[in-house]
């Protein structure tokens, strides 16, 4: 048996997803009791997890990802070339190590079935939504929160977590790039010109 | 009774000085023999020396060549590798000396950098093939004869890297200083076999071992050694070890 990469056919995207050949391991499904092999473990499902995410544009996943099939986490949670998939318990354990890491926040709070995943950072986040406002010209104009979640046309914020939006524009609003301006329904934000390093 | 020296005071002044010209005519041949010896072992230097550097293209490009020459040396009671200077015959007529330390830094490099992956422990040919990798060469021109060569050099640095015979042909490298006890060693070799999978009932049923022998050398290489993986997921077995640098990986 040889352990290679493998392409998924990943769904509605025109590019596959390339599972890492550790993905292939049949060991790699299963707790180690070994804590240093553990930590190789969970350190390369860390990666896997943020790199699946990203090329996805997922921001969520949940414990039970792993308990029930049908899930948009299958393809890497289970792998039924050789039968294998990660037990829930396991997930959990590797997801509670990724919060330590900051590499996800647990949404809502409190609790740690769920949580939102940091494939970027908040402050990567506000450099994108900067970016994205003033390419746009949408400069100095005011915006509902609704309307860069989800814009008329397809931007790399298109799906943007409420949660992970706010932190950004709280980010941007220390650095007098972002204003947050209540509006008829809600909130808004105006972005205004500015470098990052002000 | 007939005397060589005769008889009378003067013979003792003959013998003494017949037994002198006798010492002085022995040591006159063997220093005549160890004359010749020296010549000899000059001509056999100048030589090699002149075979090595005719053929150094030969020797450095191709490995079945060094390894030919690798094995005259051997035959012949010399060890290129050993000689007056630092890197001794490879370093003083083939400028092989650095290749060699190259080659060591490089396994060093391929070792250290796939040890979280199999707990320190590489198949001979994996390293084969990184290596080369590593340098950007074909297949083929690093031979597995040069790496237990240049593990050889690293010997002096006490690192504890050492070449593994686990049967049927197939070495390892080791590159953590441990003990490998021979219980371990057959586990190696099943799991070198069976493409990096051993479980108790294989070693019970292959070995003949009792099933507490099987499970205390699997146990130590997971827990203690960090040498296997465990999988709790096993079609046939319900739980199965695998040992990562027997696994064979495409990348």
């Amino acid at each position: 048996m040889s352990l290679s990469p493998h392409t998924t056919p990943s769904g509605n995207l025109l590019l596959g997803f390339l599972l890492p050949s550790i993905h292939a391991a049949p060991p790699f499904f299963t707790q180690q009791p070994n804590p240093a092999t553990q930590a190789i473990v969970t350190e390369q499902w860390s990666r896997l997890i943020l790199s699946y995410a990203r090329h996805r544009q997922l921001f969520t996943v949940r414990v039970e990802d792993a308990e029930v099939t049908g899930g948009e986490w299958d393809e890497i949670l289970r792998n039924d070339r050789i039968n294998r998939r990660l037990r829930s318990s396991h997930l959990a354990y590797i997801l509670e190590q990724m919060a330590a890491k900051n590499q996800l926040v647990y949404d809502p709070p409190k609790q740690s079935r769920s949580a939102l995943l940091y494939w970027r950072t908040p402050e990567e986040w506000a450099e994108v939504l900067h970016e994205w406002a003033s390419t746009t010209g949408q400069l100095n104009t005011i915006l509902t929160f609704y309307e860069i979640i989800e814009p008329p046309v397809p931007s790399p914020l298109s799906g943007i977590p409420m949660q992970i939006l706010r932190k950004a524009i709280h980010i941007l609003t220390k650095t007098n790039r972002a204003q947050i301006i209540a509006v008829a329904d809600g909130e808004g934000v105006r972005f205004l010109p500015g470098n990052a390093g002000k | 009774m007939h005397r060589l020296g005769g008889v009378g005071l003067a013979a003792f002044d003959r013998q003494q000085l017949s037994q002198r010209s006798f010492a002085e005519l022995s040591s006159e041949l063997s220093q005549a023999q160890v004359d010749l010896l020296h010549a000899q072992l000059d001509q056999f230097r100048t030589a090699l020396v002149r075979f090595a550097s005719t053929h150094r293209d030969s020797i450095r490009r191709d490995p079945n060549f060094r390894h030919a020459f690798q094995q005259m040396c051997a035959k012949i009671g010399v060890d290129p590798l050993a000689g007056p200077r630092k890197g001794g015959w490879w370093a003083e007529i083939l400028n092989l000396g650095d290749w060699q330390y190259e080659l060591g830094v490089q396994i060093v490099d391929v070792c250290v950098s796939t040890r979280e992956r199999n707990g320190g422990l590489i198949e001979m040919g994996e390293l084969v093939r990184l290596v080369s990798k590593l340098r950007g060469v074909a297949g083929g021109v690093i031979a597995e004869d040069d790496v237990i060569r240049s593990i050889k050099t690293l010997k002096p640095l006490g690192a504890g890297y050492e070449v593994i015979d686990v049967g049927s042909g197939k070495k390892m490298v080791r590159s953590v200083p441990m003990q490998l006890d021979e219980d371990q060693a057959v586990v190696l070799a099943i799991a070198n076999q069976e493409g990096g999978r051993v479980s108790e009932q294989l070693l019970v049923s292959r070995k003949a071992w009792m099933p507490e022998r099987a499970k205390a050398a699997l146990e130590n290489m997971l827990l203690r050694d960090g040498l296997c993986w465990l999988d709790d997921q096993d079609e046939v077995n319900g739980v199965a070890y695998w040992v990562p640098s027997a696994m064979h990986w495409d990348e």
